[in-house]
């Protein structure tokens, strides 16, 4: 289970939210920055309270049990275990653990371990620290109850709240007139019929088919507003959700991952649509009915309708256990089915592992034995179902028996017209099914919440990646200057770990390095995909942050490793950078990225459309597009990330000797593992772990004895290793050739 | 603009004459110069059909930015080997379109008769001004030009397929 309180974080907390015993460990002038709290304490669980001032890191626990000077700590980071993690705090003399709790606590002392370390590494004035602290834990205080989900979700429907109102009307008045009915049937039972009232029939007969035909009206309109409603739910909360996602900053797609923010703007907005119209409007439906039913039957005769809520605690109780149980059988149900179909989409997918490795016989098995389980489960269901549904059904029939048992002795003696009775007994089952449906509401009223609360979260996040309100638009000269930069995803794991860097206009850097030595994401950060968390970008002396980002990106152009397509025409995807753009300026790019000739190829030339993510084109192919459309924007800064990756030898050949000849004079950051891509560039940069090892051109770093000879030598080797392979192939094939001559 | 023009061989119309088609070549003078066997291609088939780059094996001899602006004779030879290249009947009248067993068969006609193909259930593309692209199961394309006036039966059945 976890608490909304789990994770929360005090920041600069005021005076009555520090407790007391933290209090008095306070020196003159020392100010609380943070609290958290731990749920364990050693190897059990417990609470200390972790506390960061303006001057040390304290850990109490009802006393002070560590403290740690700010000046002596370097930075902070938290160690991951399978549920536990700690705090670590390295000083100069070695790290210090400071801190043990569950994942739990994660976000908080994430939280928690960013803030130290904009203190002690990014060392951040602290005004302004505490300044971006107050005002973001101003946004964090959200509050998350049914009711407030509710009205939050009527208040995003208020465009179609007339609809809302009209479906609801009409729906109430159907059932109304519904009543109306019996009513009529009574008095033609009593006046027409018994009493011998030949005149008053036809005024009966008309109220009756009067009655169907409002009915008629009534249930056209019904099925009208409803259709109309639901599409216009689905329609408003979806293209809410929809245009928040393209304000989402990278960070966020990363957190929620492409199937979260996918179910989101899809699953969970149809939810929200059937609980609001399988909860919300017949909950004003059903109340409405028990309250017209209830008070007609009483009217009626109050005796039996004592009698008729008789069954109602039964099947209350009836239905809280079944939903109670039924759940666990359910569940199991779908589990069975789940390993049923696994086995079926092994089999299917994975084919050929099953044949080559004889499995046929041994899946068969599993198969027929997963069935009888799943059967066995089936019948299970059945025979739970039929322990409390008969049950109910008794006590209703009970209620109706004794109904017509007292009603019946009323008749005969003469204080209850037949009419009364009939009418009593139609309106009875009229007032049971809003009953439960009303239980029912109340409880889909709670998903809805759910629902809702899921799309809200979405719509409450801040992109990180802001644009200041002062933002301008900037021609871009080319140079770029990145200072003391930190940048981390999850808040844990530093990417970038104070990078410096200046690129000179027109300069073509090389950036190698290993995987994940934070090449990537400086790319990334060039682009304003991100923001540091620490450090500035600018580009020629103006920060990124201050230039507009459409700005940014109209004069920046990157290319990704696995460059993603649209499902369009190359044609489209070509010219996706810029707005108006002739053909000859598409084949141009192309010729340029070397794709004209494949792209010629295809019966559709242009006009080809790439499938799903460019799934019609090889990676190759789709690399060159991506490439394509980069220099169609005659960007000022190009940065290339593993551009030749996808290439085979002799296309990366002429596609380096090309990217030689379009980035002269443009300012170019190429990433690469290929070395050989980099042979043209003005400086190679060596990036590992995040942080700047070797800078200099390609002789330089070979005279050094550094990581980037140690690359050039294992691919080196590589090459050579490739060369006498194919050499001994080629000797191999000679004497197979000899041989059989 | 990084790439110039220049680099793309645009062929000016008065430059090139065609003096023969055959199914899929045109023999062609370009500034005097007699070249046999040359494959025009349209780079843009549905967007720009007007552009056409002329290939000679597999070098590119130039792109003709609009063809129509050709003399009267050859961009009507240009236009009988283009007609075999692009060949593609356009659907005047849907006249039926069932479900056989997986797959969809359509009763067309065209402006090269009626027909009868057969199609997967995704296989109208729509193209960006609003034509549509019928692809058969051997990946056959017919096009129909203007699906807004099309009778209103034919209508129906194509928005079943989109």
């Amino acid at each position: 289970m976890s608490h909304a309180e789990d994770n929360s974080i005090l920041v600069y907390p005021s005076p009555d939210e520090i407790p007391l015993f933290v209090k008095d460990l306070l020196q003159n002038g020392e100010e609380v920055v943070a609290v958290v709290k731990t749920d364990l304490v050693g190897g059990d669980y417990g609470e200390e309270q972790v506390v960061l001032t303006n001057r040390r890191i304290m850990v109490v626990n009802e006393k002070l049990s560590n403290s740690l000077p700010l000046s002596k700590v370097v930075a902070a980071s938290i160690r991951g275990y399978i549920n536990t993690c700690v705090l670590t705090v390295d000083t100069e003399e070695g790290s210090n653990s400071l801190a043990v709790f569950t994942r739990g606590r994660l976000e908080a002392f994430d939280k928690f371990v960013t803030i130290i370390n904009n203190m002690v590494v990014g060392k951040i004035p602290y005004e302004l620290l505490k300044n971006q602290l107050l005002s973001k834990m101003k946004e964090g205080q959200k509050q998350r109850s049914v009711r407030a989900a509710i009205l939050r979700l009527l208040g995003l429907l208020k465009p179609i709240a007339p609809l809302l109102v009209a479906s609801v009307v009409v729906a109430v008045a159907i059932r109304l007139v519904g009543l109306v009915q019996p009513y009529l049937m009574k008095i033609l039972v009593d006046d027409v019929l018994t009493a011998g009232r030949a005149d008053l029939l036809i005024y009966v007969i008309v109220g009756l088919l009067a009655i169907n035909l409002v009915n008629t009206l009534l249930n056209t309109l019904n099925a009208f507003f409803g259709t109309k409603l639901n599409v216009a739910i689905v329609n408003t909360l979806r293209s809410r959700v929809y245009r928040k996602l393209h304000e989402l900053s990278l960070t966020h797609y990363d957190r929620f991952g492409s199937g979260g923010l996918w179910s989101r703007v899809v699953d969970d907005v149809n939810r929200v649509q059937w609980f609001l119209t399988s909860a919300f409007i017949p909950l004003f439906i059903n109340a409405s009915m028990v309250a017209f039913v209830g008070v007609t039957l009483a009217t009626l005769n109050l005796w039996l309708t004592l009698i008729a809520l008789m069954p109602i605690p039964v099947s209350v109780a009836g239905n809280l256990i079944y939903r109670k149980a039924a759940s666990r059988y359910y569940h199991r149900l779908w589990r069975k089915w789940s390993r049923i179909v696994s086995v079926i989409s092994d089999t299917i997918n994975a084919a050929i592992l099953v044949k080559s490795f004889g499995k046929e016989e041994d899946f068969t098995k599993k198969f027929e034995g997963y069935q009888t389980d799943y059967e066995r489960a089936q019948m299970d269901v059945f025979k739970f179902e039929q322990q409390i549904w008969p049950a109910v059904g008794l006590a209703f029939t009970a209620s109706s028996l004794l109904i017509w048992w007292f009603g019946g002795h009323d008749v005969l003696k003469g204080s209850m017209s037949l009419g009364s009775l009939m009418a009593f007994t139609s309106y009875m089952w009229q007032f049971y099914s809003p009953v439960f449906g009303l239980i029912e509401n109340v409880r889909n009223l709670q998903l809805l919440a759910v629902a809702a609360g899921r799309i809200f979260e979405i719509l409450d996040l801040e992109p990180d990646v802001q644009e200041a309100p002062d933002a301008i638009d900037v021609e871009l000269d080319g140079g770029i200057e990145c200072e003391n930069v930190w940048f981390t995803y999850d808040g844990i794991h530093y990417a970038l770990k104070g990078v410096t860097l200046r690129i000179r206009r027109g300069e073509r850097i090389g950036l190698v390095g290993p995987s994940g030595s934070g090449k990537t994401t400086l790319a990334k950060l060039f682009l304003h995909l991100y923001d540091p968390q620490v450090g500035s970008i600018k580009y020629d002396d103006t920060d990124a942050k201050r230039i507009k980002l459409n700005s940014l990106k109209d004069q920046v152009a990157i290319v990704l490793q696995n460059p993603v397509l649209l499902d369009a025409t190359i044609a489209d995807n070509i010219a996706l950078g810029k707005g108006d753009v002739a053909p000859e300026e598409i084949i141009a790019a192309a010729k340029a990225a070397k794709a004209h000739d494949f792209v010629m190829k295809l019966p559709e030339a242009y006009d080809s459309e790439v499938g799903m993510q460019g799934s019609r084109l090889s990676g190759g192919e789709r690399a060159r597009v991506a490439l394509a459309a980069a220099l169609l924007k005659n960007p000022k800064v190009l940065i290339l990330d593993e551009p030749t990756a996808a290439l085979d030898a002799l296309t990366e050949d002429e596609v380096t000797e090309e990217l030689e000849k379009m980035t002269k004079g443009r300012t170019t950051i190429i990433i690469a593992h290929r070395l050989s891509t980099l042979r043209f560039t003005d400086r190679i940069v060596v990036m590992e772990n995040g942080k700047v090892v070797e800078e200099g051109t390609h002789e330089d770093l070979l005279q050094r004895d550094g990581l980037y000879k140690k690359l050039w030598e294992a691919q080196l080797r590589g090459l050579t290793r490739m060369t006498t392979i194919e050499a001994n192939e080629q000797v191999s094939r000679e004497e197979y050739v000899t041989q059989v001559q | 603009m990084l790439h110039k023009f220049s680099e793309l061989k645009i062929l000016e119309p008065s430059r090139v004459r065609v003096s023969e088609a055959r199914l899929d070549e045109i023999d062609v003078e370009i500034d005097g110069e007699l070249i046999r066997g040359v494959r025009p291609r349209r780079p843009f088939p549905f967007s720009y059909p007007e552009i056409v780059i002329l290939y000679k094996d597999k070098e590119e001899l130039g792109i003709l930015r609009d063809y129509r602006n050709l003399d009267t004779r050859s961009r009507e030879l240009l236009e009988k080997v283009l007609k075999v290249v692009y060949f593609m009947p356009k659907i005047r009248r849907v006249l039926n379109i069932r479900s056989v067993e997986g797959k969809y068969e359509w009763k067309v006609i065209t402006d090269k008769g009626e027909l009868t193909f057969f199609t997967w259930g995704r296989c109208v593309r729509v193209l960006r001004d609003g034509r549509l692209l019928v692809r058969d199961i051997y990946s056959r394309a017919y096009i129909v030009d203007e699906p807004e006036k099309l009778d209103n039966r034919s209508r129906l059945y194509l928005s079943m397929m989109i």
